[in-house]
């Protein structure tokens, strides 16, 4: 299994990228959303699969079974899961804003800046 | 304990309190969010000789951990001192200004403090989040939502590289505290997955400190946020993120492979080359102090190669005069823009110091520390980082810095030409606050300070790695 | 007892005082000013018995000790001997400036320039340690960048400033890392260890580059070739300037160096040609390109820079006559200069010119500036009975005795003598004999404060001419010993009998004044040369200049064209190398893990997502797009269920939910793009992208394999339920174990929040 969710995570990671380099800034915010869910993939399965099951301790147990997946990543992820949404919804508003100010959605102008002397 | 932490958690959430209860036509006052900073700024320097774990050894306190507290504390409270004038002048007066940097102090501290790799990845999220918010406060201008937008895109970028590297690195080492991954290392040097962890762990910092190549973004977030969250980016986060590296790398770095320090040392010859030439084509001075700030990303990490106790110590001091030479002149930038974001250009300071004497010559000082000329705090950071690449076998980066130093002489002090050698047009009328202006003194007299009294905080950051 | 501390600390506090005493004094601050040269100068004059037999005096402070550098000074018989020079000079050019400048708003910056140049170049020839050295050499340096530039009006002046600096910057830096270089192979920053290590500095492999680092510095701050352009153009500096920094000390503090280093350096073969051959050069071009120089400042530059040589070749020589002749050369060369700077400038402040063509008779008016002239002349000239005299028979006879080449040397120093010679007749014969000109101004004689410096320095040339073993002698033999403790006493006499070294001497003359008669033809040839040779390495610098910044332009304008994507490309592209060769071991080694027992959900779960990826990325309709991330985003849930992570699949599909409700309500109203990129830009992004891609599923799967035991795992699983009585050991984890991680995370929620807020609050365009 292992083989195929790595092939996921590298199609989610190469749409996402793809979506990154066009001009659209909306198309930029929904590559963003596609390398969250590549990262998250990419952490839990690189960090080792355990087909069902989850680390909870049974009941009267006093310790985790032997085979079961690990509490780690997941934690990890969970935290990256929720950081992952506060910056999309972040970047969702800063792409309206940014939208309205420039008029139209595409990348390019926004290159107000200086660039040199001469 | 994490005191400093918590002083300025609970500060900024006061900020915030006070804020939402106030009417809309009050003006704000930063008064309390310098005094939380102030306050843990003296608990860090109290207990600066302490050293020990808190949160189950997650977090380190005392020492290094508070000698950067200081200096977090510090740039917040000359930022926040600028900023008062410049938020009125800027109409972005919001209450919501201060907490924020207060936020991202405490980033800062969690990074310098971190001896986990997720608390360390926190810290990186708070402080930059905070950072993306600031850098498009102006929200009316165009220029600060395009600085927001390319810093947060590539900066959310950079963070799940991060992210990924912190994941590979627990997958290969079974854990996240940082001491233990590391204490693994001679084990793993050959896991291409370790390897590779480290590696994006460190192009996601490289990314943080604005290093070649991932420097792209500085000049156009530099110029675009605010000027005083520029000075306060530029010289804070710029800190936390060096302070990590020393964190997670310094101690190390020897015991991994020499291939590790080279590409490091390519990144710190690439950002003092390129960020030295691209200066020099700068006409906007906010867009060359971006380009100075990523030689002297270059500068620092020539220090972090070295990987010895002069290099590592050097790294401290250089970001320490860094702080306040950087902050000093983006102060100098911020005082006298206008309104309308205009007198940013070198030919805009023609004949300034015929205008504004003192202004101007606080300025010059602060270009003559940036390029490194003694007796000023800027010439010792350079010479220490120097020694430690020559001790650490790396004499050539050593003299690619010296090189790019006479570079950087050129493009500092041709603002010096500007001000004292060419007659301006025009006259200058903006008042010029007391508050700002005395972060610019205290900012000259740490730098004078530093620069003839060295040892005072040379025996300090030589002892966290002697 | 003095201590050089003090006297350097105090010539500071002068200089900060300066701008506030010449207000309280009414422009009367020199009066005041006046006596930081000249008490210090009475105490160097106290302290006389010091040169030759007494004790060195040392004064240490820490500084830094950690660093090991130490601010020490040392007052011994060559520091002794610039001392002396910095002061009385200083003190006779800041009374001259005090009338040159009288009345200009300016005048308390110049103090405060001035005074701080006189402390740094006193602290420059006191300091024992390299460090200190350095830090007095930069200041030096910063200092003489706002003198020379004082005329600032000037784009000249400006130009004349930046290169002067640029140009010893470059040489300051190269200096920095010699030091350290040499600090390294001798432990030590301190010179008397530095002179110790002499043996083991001069075997070490690094040395050719430590001399080479070390040379580069002292040449450009001492105007040798190929550096030797900047001084001519410093010229446009105020005349007390000139008088000050490029006669008598900051030109010589190269010259300084090299001597100070001498016993730690010097002697090898590389140093005798390193600083002969450049030395003699410089001396014959400075010479030669004086002749053709028509402004009084220029010339006096030019000869500088021929002087300077000369020094130079001497110290290259190296021998015990060669040493001596250096400093007794120096010492004259130092009055001389000194005095026909101030007098250049006195003509060109009372006449309105120093062009020496509208120049002539001007004794009538200037009677005194006159005599000083022709007294400082004679000296430069070299003719008894002036010191300049006992200086260049000296010089001959080190000359004479040189090791290698004596008959060339000896031939080139005949030569660039008789060129001085020649343009000392013309200095003083065209400006103040033959027939006077119509100058800008009515000529009268200098006010009296600018008549004692002239007169004083040119006068001691001729008084320590008659009685050189009275005055000079132990002043020069202290010098030479702090160098070489060697060598014999020094003697100094004006008659030596009739030998080889007078015959040179009036050939030299003789040449000279035959050179200055009938020296037309080397004039207008002296001209073409000037053009050329003075145009080569200031051409150099000019287009280095101008290359550096069309390079930087260029660059600027190719990567920072303020484009997101083509930041983001590079980016990846530098991502792609990196991975790619970590990747490549892998790729040669590893086996692919086969695709069997995958159950048909989680094949169905993979392929739905990987569908919903290729659907986002070329969807043209937005709404497709939404969709095709809600999708992803449930599917990955959907995993994360099948692994035993109920935790990530609740949190996962609630956040998904709520992303979508997100990117409904706010995207679809944006404008949309119509135009889209080339097919072939999206060509290579699509390459790119799959190439990271496919790296990114490599790296997963090598992940997967090399998956280490958990510590963590195990200690989690093993406490839960004891400690923190929960079974969910992801949920113990995060409200127990690891709270700090989720009180940061919920306070980067807040922040984000704050964020929103800030960027909600206020919406122009909507309520419209």
């Amino acid at each position: 299994m292992h083989i195929l969710l790595a092939l996921v995570t590298g199609i989610l990671f190469a749409g996402g990228l793809y979506l990154m380099l066009r001009r659209s800034i909306v198309k930029l915010a929904f590559g963003l959303a596609l390398i969250a869910q590549a990262a998250n993939l990419a952490i839990f399965t690189s960090s080792g699969l355990v087909r069902g099951e989850p680390p909870i301790i049974e009941a009267g147990g006093m310790r985790l079974a032997a085979v079961s997946s690990d509490p780690v990543p997941q934690a990890l992820i969970l935290t990256a899961i929720v950081i992952g949404f506060a910056l999309l919804a972040f970047v969702i508003v800063l792409i309206k804003r940014a939208a309205w100010i420039v008029g139209t959605d595409d990348l390019d102008d926004l290159r107000n800046v200086d660039r040199t002397a001469t | 304990m994490t005191a400093p932490m918590m002083i300025v958690s609970l500060t900024a959430l006061i900020v915030l309190a006070v804020e939402s209860l106030k009417k809309r036509t009050e003006t704000i006052d930063p008064t309390l969010a310098i005094l939380g900073l102030v306050a843990a700024a003296v608990y860090a320097a109290a207990t600066l000789g302490s050293s020990g774990t808190a949160f189950a050894g997650t977090v380190r306190t005392g020492g290094f951990a508070h000698f950067f507290a200081i200096l977090f504390c510090a740039s917040g409270i000359l930022s926040i001192m600028l900023s008062k004038s410049y938020v009125a002048k800027a109409s972005i007066e919001h209450g919501e200004f201060y907490s924020l940097i207060l936020f991202a102090v405490v980033g800062m501290m969690l990074m310098a403090s971190a001896a986990d790799f997720v608390i360390f990845f926190l810290g990186l999220e708070l402080m930059s989040v905070a950072f993306y918010i600031l850098a498009g406060f102006a929200r009316g201008r165009l220029m600060s939502n395009e600085a927001a937008l390319k810093y947060f895109l590539l900066g959310a970028f950079a963070t799940g590289f991060l992210l990924y590297g912190i994941a590979l690195l627990y997958g290969s080492t079974g854990s996240t505290s940082i001491e233990s991954v590391f204490e693994q290392a001679p084990r793993l040097i050959g896991s291409t997955i370790f390897l590779v962890g480290l590696a994006l762990v460190m192009i996601g910092l490289t990314f943080k400190i604005a290093a070649v190549p991932f420097h792209m973004w500085a000049p156009d977030v530099y110029e675009g946020a605010p000027s005083t969250v520029t000075a306060f980016m530029s010289t804070g986060g710029k800190a936390a993120a060096f302070a990590a590296f020393l964190v997670i790398f310094a101690p190390k770095l020897t015991l991994l492979s020499f291939e590790v320090r080279e590409i490091l040392a390519a990144i710190a010859a690439l950002s003092m080359i390129a960020g030295g030439l691209f200066a020099i084509a700068q006409s906007n001075i906010k867009r060359m102090l971006a380009y100075s700030s990523v030689a002297h990303a270059g500068y620092i990490l020539t220090g972090i190669v070295a990987a010895n106790s002069y290099g590592s110590s050097g790294v401290l001091f250089y970001l320490a005069a860094y702080t306040v030479m950087n902050i000093g002149a983006f102060g100098v930038v911020a005082i006298l823009e206008t309104k309308e974001g205009g007198f940013l250009t070198f030919d805009d300071y023609a004949g300034l110091s015929a205008r504004k004497p003192f202004l101007a010559g606080l300025m010059a000082l602060f270009m003559f520390s940036l390029a490194g000329i003694p007796p000023f705090a800027g010439f010792f950071g350079k010479y220490y980082v120097f020694v430690g690449a020559i001790e650490g076998g790396f004499t050539w980066l050593a003299i690619v810095g010296v090189l790019m130093s006479v570079v950087s002489a050129y493009y500092y002090l041709r603002l010096v030409v500007m001000m004292y050698f060419r007659s301006g047009e025009g006259t200058f009328d903006q008042p010029v606050a007391r508050l700002a202006l005395g972060a610019l003194v205290l900012s000259a007299i740490a730098i004078i300070w530093m620069g003839l009294f060295p040892s005072l905080v040379v025996d300090l950051t030589s002892r966290f790695f002697s | 007892m003095i201590s050089p501390f003090s006297i350097i600390l105090s010539g500071f506090l002068f200089a900060a005082a300066a701008p506030l005493l010449q207000r309280f004094t009414r422009d009367r601050a020199h009066v005041i000013l006046a006596l930081y040269p000249l008490l210090t100068l009475l105490l160097l004059i106290n302290e006389y018995g010091l040169v030759v037999d007494g004790p060195v005096i040392r004064e240490s402070l820490s500084w830094v000790p950690s660093l090991g550098i130490g601010l020490s000074f040392a007052l011994d018989g060559l520091a002794y001997f610039f001392a002396l020079i910095i002061t009385t000079i200083g003190l006779l050019v800041l009374l001259y400036a005090s009338a040159y400048f009288k009345g200009d708003q300016r005048l308390p910056r110049f103090y405060l320039l001035f005074m701080s140049f006189m402390a740094s170049m006193l602290g420059l020839v006191l300091a024992d340690t390299l460090i200190t050295l350095f830090v007095f050499w930069e200041l030096t340096g910063v200092s003489s960048y706002f003198l020379i530039g004082f005329n600032n009006q000037r784009a000249a002046a400006r130009a004349g400033a930046l290169q002067a600096l640029l140009v010893t910057g470059l040489g300051g830096l190269a200096l920095l890392a010699g030091f350290i270089m040499l600090g390294n192979i001798a432990g030590s920053y301190d010179l008397p260890r530095i002179m110790e290590s002499s043996a083991i500095i001069q075997q070490s492999p690094l040395y050719p580059a430590i001399l080479f680092l070390l040379l580069l510095g002292a040449f450009t701050k001492s105007a040798q070739v190929p550096f030797h352009f900047w001084l001519p153009n410093a010229m446009e500096a105020p005349t007390p300037v000139s008088a000050y920094l490029h006669s008598a000390t900051m030109v010589k503090a190269g010259i300084y160096l090299l001597a100070r280093l001498s016993p730690a350096l010097g002697g090898t073969e590389l140093w005798h040609y390193a600083l002969s051959i450049p030395g003699a050069i410089t001396m014959l071009l400075g010479a030669f390109l004086a002749f053709g120089q028509t402004d009084l400042k220029r010339l006096l530059a030019y000869s500088t820079i021929s002087a300077l040589g000369t020094l130079t070749l001497l110290l290259g020589l190296y021998t015990d006559d060669a040493v001596k002749a250096a400093l007794i050369f120096l010492f004259v060369h130092s009055l001389y200069k000194g005095a026909l700077f101030m007098i250049a400038g006195s003509v060109d402040h009372e006449s309105g010119t120093r062009d020496i063509r509208a120049l002539g008779g001007l004794y009538l008016q200037m009677p005194a500036t006159a005599a000083a002239a022709v007294l400082a002349a004679l000296s430069m000239a070299g003719l008894p009975p002036l010191l300049g005299f006992i200086s260049k028979e000296l010089l001959y006879e080190a000359k004479l005795q040189a090791p290698v080449a004596a008959p060339f040397v000896t031939a080139a120093g005949v030569c660039a003598n008789a060129l001085i010679v020649a343009l000392a007749a013309k200095f003083v014969l065209m400006t103040f004999f033959g027939q006077a000109h119509s100058t800008p101004k009515q000529p009268h004689e200098a006010p009296i404060l600018m008549r004692i410096g002239p007169a004083l320095l040119a006068g001691f040339g001729l008084i320590a001419g008659l009685l050189p073993d009275q005055l000079a002698s132990r002043l020069i033999e202290g010098a030479v010993q702090a160098v070489r403790p060697e060598i014999a006493p020094v003697h100094f006499s004006l008659w030596h009998g009739f030998t080889d070294v007078l015959i040179l001497s009036t050939l030299t003359v003789g040449a000279g004044i035959a050179l200055f008669r009938w020296g037309g033809w080397l004039l207008v040839r002296g001209e073409r040369m000037r053009v050329l040779a003075s145009l080569g390495p200031a051409r150099a610098y000019d287009s280095l200049l101008r290359g550096t910044l069309r390079l930087a332009n260029a660059l600027t304008d190719a990567i920072q064209d303020g484009t997101l994507r083509h930041y983001l490309l590079l980016a990846l592209i530098f991502l792609c190398v990196l991975l790619g060769a970590a990747a490549a071991p892998l790729l040669r080694h590893g086996t692919l893990p086969a695709m069997s027992g995958i159950p048909f959900h989680e094949a169905a779960t993979a392929v739905l997502i990987a569908l919903g990826a290729v659907t986002v990325a070329s969807s043209k309709s937005r709404f497709t797009a939404i969709t095709a991330l809600g999708v992803v985003g449930f599917g990955v849930s959907l995993i994360f269920l099948f692994y035993g992570a109920p935790d990530l699949a609740l949190t996962q599909f609630s956040i998904e939910t709520l992303s979508i409700v997100l990117f409904v309500l706010v995207l679809p109203r944006l404008p949309k793009l119509l135009d889209t990129s080339s097919l072939s830009t999206r060509i290579r992004d699509a390459l790119l992208s799959s190439l990271l891609g496919l790296l990114v599923a490599l790296l997963v799967l090598l992940g997967a394999d090399a998956h280490a035991p958990s510590h963590l795992q195990e200690f989690f699983g093993e406490y839960s339920v004891p400690f923190a009585h929960g079974r969910n050991v992801v949920n113990v984890i995060l409200v127990d174990f690891r709270s700090l991680d989720t009180i940061g995370e919920i306070t980067v929620l807040l922040v984000s929040a704050l964020g929103v807020y800030a960027l909600m609050r206020s919406w122009p365009g909507e309520r419209q």
